[in-house]
């Protein structure tokens, strides 16, 4: 099993954000998480990645217990993310916001960095180019060196994903990445991913938005904090019990 | 072609700062290396070298808030690294010269171990525990009896064999020199690219891996490391001081220094340092107006320069850039 959540739940004082999740990811698919606004799929994601502490439940990724460990761990051990409101690094321009995550993994130190030894000009020029390569990929060359603040809302959402790229994830998790898109954009972002995920990444992806289940193996349906239902998208659209969760019926 | 000839203007004003900034600093430098040639009076070189030990100072404070946390007990490790040193140098007789970098290197050491006893604080948090950790170093000073206590440590080995101010001159401008030197490449190294990523977003910083906590662990290291450092050599060149030099006040003194100057820009604590403590040299005639001139001329800085004296060239040069176009406008109009 790829990536499996046990039992998770959350409790925000008397509200169970999240109650008794089982949800598992394949390696290699696409898969969807969706449901109603309050549902609890953005807590779950946080719950994975440690933004937030669970208040039982397990997360086993590649077979290793990941419940407790921190954000930054997660991320080295292969899970990226990006996020709802889309927080970026405002005052770096896009190169920067890209290369930033590589950094982490240099191994150049400080010695190296003082006297710009060989060592460290070939890791720069390294982190330059798989930079290069993930701005291209997602269409941001024209952008390259415009600082994030500045982006237009798509660019923005588009330089969310290059960021959790660049961290080098075998599972990606986006937060509703198509949210308040033209449909331009929306083709944009629907590309990429499919791109993403040629490459043999995995893709966990919260949305609302139709087109976005079609491009999805599988879909899980959230409400209430718990799965409601499981299966190709054709089979969630006509489940009822998702039809009545959506449309507020009884 | 329009586009084409802004273009080109721009690459001509890059290249232009290029040649402009080494130029200066050169300039600058050869002046400080030769100042003692011509002013031979030991009052200057008195005021310059405490500027200079006070640069550092700044320099590394801004350096820890380049992770977007502002500590206010950098005066306190200041005197960290000045007592560590005196009492090295007093009690066992070591070489001052070697006292300092080794209570600069146990400076660091406890920079780093406050540092992670913070991590999980943050803005004010942090800024408000690190207060409160300043004021128990000086108590702790206090406590002691082999510092001397309130009255103040006395007889502190000399640096150098000799009192010439000269000797001490030179040493503090080397020092101060490659400290800046050695601060201004951790910041526009990949750590500082980081610490300023943490600094824009710690949430999205950890999630593509940067551990959070022990970035600003190694900052608060080399930040604390320069400063005592500085304060160590400040502890053999004064031979006499006590905690008051190393308490809240200093601290705040600090912080204007950097905010003064400008914190977002590496001079920026360069430039203020230097504007505090020479301001009070050109109003001595005023002397018992003194605080009072200096406070309005604080209050002007902050009023029109929030951005700090750094910015000063950029304000100017746009005002004037808009004063030339308005004269332009009423020129086509008056034709």
């Amino acid at each position: 099993m790829f990536l499996e959540v046990k039992g998770l739940t959350k409790r925000f004082g008397g509200l169970l954000a999240v109650n008794q999740l089982d949800l598992t990811v394949n390696k290699g698919e696409i898969a969807g998480l969706i449901g109603p606004n309050g549902a609890g799929k953005t807590t779950t994601f946080n719950l994975i990645t440690s933004v937030l502490q669970p208040t039982k439940g397990r997360v086993i990724f590649n077979g290793e217990d990941i419940t407790y460990e921190k954000s930054h761990a997660i991320a080295r051990k292969g899970i990226a993310r990006t996020f709802q409101l889309n927080p970026l690094f405002g005052d770096f321009d896009v190169l920067q916001n890209v290369s930033t995550a590589f950094y982490i993994s240099d191994t150049s130190n400080l010695f190296d960095m003082y006297f710009n030894t060989n060592k460290h000009r070939r890791n720069q020029k390294m982190i330059m180019e798989k930079s290069h390569e993930i701005i291209k990929m997602l269409g941001l060359e024209q952008v390259k060196n415009v600082l994030a603040r500045n982006l237009p809302h798509g660019h923005q959402k588009m330089l969310g994903i290059a960021r959790a790229l660049a961290a080098e994830p075998q599972l990606l998790l986006l937060d509703e990445p198509i949210a308040g898109m033209n449909p331009d954009e929306v083709e944009a972002i629907l590309k990429a991913i499919n791109k993403i995920h040629e490459q043999g990444i995995t893709v966990l992806v919260i949305e609302h938005n139709m087109m976005m289940m079609d491009i999805c193996n599988r879909v899980i349906v959230m409400n209430f904090g718990q799965k409601i239902a499981e299966g190709t998208p054709q089979e969630i659209r006509d489940n009822e019990e998702v039809q009545s969760a959506y449309l507020g019926g009884v | 072609m329009k586009r084409m000839s802004a273009e080109h203007q721009n690459s001509i004003n890059k290249s232009k700062e290029k040649i402009a900034k080494p130029v200066l600093l050169a300039v600058l430098i050869a002046f400080f290396a030769l100042f003692p040639l011509f002013v031979r009076s030991p009052y200057y070189l008195h005021i310059l070298s405490l500027t200079f030990i006070y640069t550092v100072a700044a320099v590394s404070l801004r350096t820890i808030t380049i992770s977007g946390q502002f500590p206010l007990a950098h005066g306190a490790f200041m005197g960290i690294g000045a007592y560590l040193s005196a009492l090295m140098a007093k009690f066992w007789g070591w070489l001052p010269l070697l006292c300092i970098p080794l209570s600069a290197l146990a400076t660091a050491v406890i920079g780093m171990l406050v540092g992670f006893l913070f991590s999980r604080l943050r803005s004010l948090h942090y800024a408000v525990g690190s207060l409160f950790f300043g004021i128990g170093v000086i108590y702790i000073i206090y406590a002691f009896p082999c510092t001397g206590g309130y009255t103040g440590m006395m007889g502190i080995p000399r640096l150098f064999q000799t009192a010439d101010k000269m000797t001490y001159y030179y040493f503090f401008l080397v020092l101060a020199l490659i400290s800046i030197v050695a601060l201004y490449r951790f910041e526009f190294s990949h750590i500082g690219t980081i610490l300023k990523a943490i600094a824009q977003s710690h949430l999205v910083a950890s999630s593509v891996g940067i551990n959070e906590a022990w970035y600003r662990i190694l900052v608060n290291g080399v930040g604390c490391f320069f400063v005592g450092l500085i304060g160590a050599g400040y502890a053999h060149y004064n031979m006499a001081m006590s905690p008051t030099a190393f308490n809240f006040m200093a601290t705040l003194w600090l912080c204007m220094y950097v905010l003064i100057g400008g914190i977002n820009s590496f001079a920026g604590p360069i430039i203020g340092t230097f504007f505090l403590f020479l301001l009070p040299e050109f109003v001595r005639d005023l002397q018992e107006y003194s605080p009072y001139f200096s406070a309005l001329l604080l209050l002007i800085v902050i009023f029109f320069m929030p951005r700090g004296l750094v910015s000063l060239p950029a304000l100017l040069k746009s005002y004037f850039l808009k004063r030339g176009e308005g004269e332009r406008i009423s020129n086509v109009s008056g034709s």
